[in-house]
C-alpha cells in the first residue's frame, strides 16, 4: 500500500522531522531541567505549555498581538506562575519521596486543565496567522512550522548561553550536579528552584506559544507533551541537558521516518519502542545521565 | 355465611374501593424519563446540545397534556463524557431513582457501555447520538438506533466521484472507533464504485503531524481524499494539505467538517472541501421550520444535529409509548420495531435488530462560506458540487 519512497520524499520527511524536534527539544529542556535540579518529575509540565498557547491565541484575538512578539508576554507570565508553583507547592515535596512530587505535579495538571476547561471552554481556538509554505525546489515546508522551528532554536541557545555562561546559569547547574555542595559554597538553593521551576515553565509556554499557529489548541493540549517531554530527555539523558536537544530531534525524526517507512498509526509505538532499546542498552541516556 | 367470611368481603371491598380512588391518583404521578449525558468533558458541546433537545421535546410534550395523560419529568445527570460513569449513572437511574423510561447519552463509547446495563433490566433505549454499527449487532433487544451509522458517512463522496468518473482514492482516519469504522464502510463503497484505493492508512488519536501521512498521499496522488476525522484532526490535516500542496481532485471529511467552527478557522481554505452530516436545518423535512422556531425561541441559539437528533428520538419514543398505550417495554419495543416515518430528523425505519435503515447521510460542500447540500439528488434541491477543487492559491 505504500508508495515507492523517493529520495524527495525522505528529504521532505527528514525536515519535518528536525522541525518538529527543535519544538520537542526546547519544551523537553524543562523538563529536564526541573529533573534535572530537584530530581521533581513535572507532570503539570504539559498544561503549562497550554497555558502558553492561550495567552498568545488571546492577546492575539483581543489586541491583535503578533503571536511570535506575544512570546515576549507568554514566558514572563507562566515563568511566574511556575515561580509561584514552586514556591507555594513543590518546594514541599522536593525532598520526599519521588512518588509524592509525582501525584503533586499530576494535581496540579489536572487543576490547570480543568480551570481551563472553565474559563476558555472546551472549544478548539486557532490563530490564522501564517498559512502556506515556503518552496524549495520539489520540497514545500510550512511557513508556520519553520518559523517556530527558528524560535524554538534561539530560544534554546539563549538557554544554554544562560546556564554555561552567567552566574546563575552556573549556580542552576552546581545545583543540579550537588545540592549540598552549592548550599555549601553559599547558593540560595531555594531560589535557584524558583529560578529552574520559573524559566522551565517558561519554555514549556514558549512551546504553547508556538504552536497556536501551527495547530488549533483546546485546554487537553498538553498532556500528549508531557509525555512526549519525558520520552527525549530518558532518551537524551535525564539530566543531562544537551541531552534533551539531541532527543527531542531523534523524537521528532523518528516519529516522521516512521510514518513514512511504516504507518502514521505505530510512530508513537516506534518511539517507545526506542525507549526500551534505549533503556536496555544505555539506561542512562544517550548522552549519559547525570550520576546519582 | 359466617362471620370471618362476611368479614373478609368487606375487607375485600374495601381494598377494591381504596384502589379504585388509588389508581387514578397513581396515574396522576408524572413519568420519569431518565438520561445520562456529557455536561463536562470532550463531549461537553455535543452532549448539552442533546440535552436541550430533549428538554425541548418533554416540554412540548407537557403543553400538549404529557404522555397517557401523565406529566413527564426529565432527570438528567452528567457523565462527565466517560463511560464508566454513564454505566453507573443508569445503574442509579434504574436501581435507586426508579425512573419509567430512559433516553441515550451521548456518543457511541458511552452508548455502547450503558446498553448493558438497560438491557439487563429490559429498559426500552432510543440512543440517538450512537452511530456505531457494532452496539446494535450484539442480540440486544432494546436498543434502538435514530441517526445513519458511520459506515456510510461518506458514501456521497463516492458516489459522485464515481459518477465524475474518478479512479483513485487515499482514506486516512484516526484510529479510534467511530473514525475507524467509518473509513472501513467508505473503502467498501469504493471498491464497490470500481475506485482503486492507493492508500489507506490510520493516525493515531491526538495526532497534530501529518507531513509524512500527506507527503506519501502526495505521492500516491488520488483524485479523492477521504478523511474519516473528528474537528481537530479535520483542521489540522486541512492545514497541513495547504501547506504541502496536495491537490486531490476532491476532498471530503466525516466529522468536523460540519461545525461553522471548521470555516471559521480555516476561512476560504474550507472551500470546496464536502462534509458529511446527518441533519442540517435547511434540509426539506417535515416539522423542520417548527422545530428550529421553538429550539431559537427556548434557548436563544441554533441547534445542532446533535439536538436535532435528540428531539427527534424523544419524539419518536413517546410516539411508540403512544402507540402502544403503555409504557410496557415489549409493547413499546414492538411498536418501535414496526414504525416507518419521517421526522424533522430524516426517514426512520430499523430492523429486527434495532439498527437504523432509513435514514439518509447527507453531503455537502462549503461554497462562499455556506454548506450547500450535494447530496442526495433529492434532497439538494438544486444545489450542484464545484467540480473539480482547484489549486489552493484560487480558493
Amino acid at each position: 500500500m505504500t508508495p515507492h519512497i523517493t529520495p524527495v520524499m525522505l528529504g521532505q520527511v527528514i525536515v519535518s522531522g528536525l522541525l518538529a524536534g527543535a519544538l520537542y527539544a526546547m519544551v523537553a529542556l524543562g523538563l529536564g531541567l526541573i529533573f534535572g535540579v530537584m530530581r521533581v518529575l513535572n507532570v503539570a509540565h504539559g498544561p503549562l505549555l497550554m497555558l502558553g498557547a492561550y495567552i498568545t491565541y488571546f492577546l492575539f484575538i483581543t489586541v491583535g498581538l503578533n503571536p511570535y512578539l506575544s512570546l515576549l508576554v507568554s514566558m514572563p507570565i507562566v515563568f511566574v506562575i511556575g515561580v509561584a508553583l514552586q514556591h507555594f507547592l513543590v518546594r514541599r515535596v522536593v525532598d520526599a519521596p519521588e512518588l509524592s512530587s509525582l501525584l503533586l505535579t499530576f494535581g496540579i495538571s489536572i487543576a490547570l486543565v480543568n480551570v481551563a476547561q472553565l474559563a476558555f471552554t472546551s472549544d478548539l481556538r486557532s490563530v490564522e496567522f501564517i498559512t502556506g509554505a515556503f518552496l524549495v525546489g520539489p520540497f514545500a515546508f510550512s511557513k508556520a512550522r519553520v518559523i517556530a522551528c527558528l524560535f524554538a532554536a534561539a530560544i534554546t541557545a539563549l538557554a544554554f548561553l544562560f546556564l554555561q555562561k552567567t552566574r546563575l546559569g552556573k549556580a542552576i547547574r552546581a545545583v543540579s550536579q550537588s545540592r549540598e555542595v552549592a548550599q555549601v559554597c553559599g547558593i540560595d538553593v531555594h531560589r535557584i528552584h524558583m529560578l529552574a521551576f520559573g524559566m522551565a515553565s517558561a519554555l514549556a509556554a514558549a512551546g504553547g506559544s508556538l504552536m497556536t499557529v501551527m495547530i488549533a489548541i483546546q485546554p487537553e493540549m498538553g498532556a500528549v507533551y508531557t509525555f512526549k517531554s519525558f520520552l527525549v530527555i530518558v532518551l537524551g539523558g535525564a539530566g543531562n541537558y544537551p541531552g534533551a536537544l539531541l532527543g527531542g530531534l531523534l523524537l521528532g525524526l523518528v516519529e516522521q521516518l516512521a510514518s513514512l517507512f511504516l504507518t502514521t498509526q505505530v510512530n508513537e509505538a516506534v518511539a517507545y519502542v526506542l525507549l526500551v532499546l534505549v533503556l536496555l542498552l544505555r539506561p542512562t541516556g544517550l548522552l549519559g545521565g547525570r550520576s546519582t | 355465611m359466617t362471620m370471618s367470611s362476611w368479614k373478609s368481603i368487606t375487607a375485600a371491598a374495601v381494598v377494591a374501593a381504596v384502589t379504585a380512588v388509588a389508581l387514578p391518583a397513581a396515574a396522576q404521578a408524572p413519568v420519569k424519563i431518565g438520561a445520562s449525558i456529557s455536561m463536562t468533558g470532550t463531549y461537553a458541546k455535543p452532549g448539552i446540545y442533546q440535552k436541550e433537545g430533549y428538554e425541548l421535546c418533554v416540554q412540548e410534550a407537557n403543553d400538549k397534556g404529557g404522555l397517557l395523560g401523565r406529566k413527564i419529568d426529565l432527570v438528567v445527570y452528567d457523565d462527565q463524557s466517560t463511560p464508566a460513569t454513564g454505566q453507573r449513572l443508569y445503574e442509579k437511574l434504574i436501581t435507586e431513582d426508579k425512573v419509567d423510561v430512559v433516553m441515550g447519552p451521548y456518543s457511541s463509547a458511552i452508548s455502547e457501555a450503558v446498553a448493558n446495563v438497560t438491557e439487563k433490566y429490559k429498559k426500552v433505549m432510543v440512543a440517538p447520538l450512537a452511530a456505531t454499527t457494532s452496539i446494535f449487532k450484539k442480540g440486544r433487544k432494546y436498543i434502538f438506533m435514530v441517526i445513519s451509522p458511520a459506515e456510510v458517512y461518506l458514501e456521497g463522496l463516492v458516489d459522485i466521484a464515481a459518477k465524475r468518473g474518478l479512479k483513485t482514492i487515499a482514506i486516512v482516519n484516526e484510529d479510534t472507533l467511530f473514525p475507524k469504522t467509518a473509513a472501513n464502510g467508505t473503502a467498501e463503497f469504493a471498491k464497490k464504485r470500481g475506485l482503486q484505493i492507493v492508500l489507506q492508512e490510520a493516525y493515531p488519536k491526538g495526532n497534530t503531524d501529518f507531513s509524512a501521512l500527506l507527503t506519501k498521499i502526495k505521492a500516491a496522488n488520488p483524485d479523492v481524499i477521504a478523511a474519516s476525522t473528528y474537528f481537530d484532526d479535520a483542521v489540522a490535516l486541512t492545514r497541513q494539505m495547504k501547506e504541502l500542496n496536495v491537490t486531490p481532485k476532491m476532498y471530503g471529511v466525516t466529522v468536523g467538517g460540519d461545525l461553522p467552527e471548521f470555516y471559521d478557522l480555516l476561512k476560504q481554505n474550507a472551500e470546496y472541501i464536502y462534509g458529511a452530516t446527518q441533519w442540517e436545518p435547511t434540509l426539506p423535512y417535515p416539522g423542520q421550520k417548527e422545530f428550529m422556531a421553538s429550539y431559537q425561541k427556548k434557548f436563544n441559539h441554533e441547534p445542532s444535529y446533535h439536538a436535532a437528533a435528540g428531539y427527534a428520538g424523544c419524539v419518536l419514543y413517546l410516539d411508540a409509548v403512544k402507540k402502544a398505550g403503555t409504557l410496557d417495554a415489549d409493547k413499546v419495543r414492538e411498536q418501535l420495531l414496526k414504525l416507518e416515518t419521517r421526522t424533522m430528523l430524516g426517514d426512520y425505519k430499523v430492523d429486527a435488530d434495532g439498527f437504523q435503515t432509513a435514514h439518509k447521510m447527507v453531503l455537502f460542500q462549503w461554497q462562499d462560506g455556506k454548506k450547500v447540500t450535494v447530496w442526495p439528488d433529492d434532497l439538494a434541491a438544486g444545489g450542484k458540487a464545484r467540480f473539480p477543487t482547484p489549486p489552493w492559491n484560487q480558493r
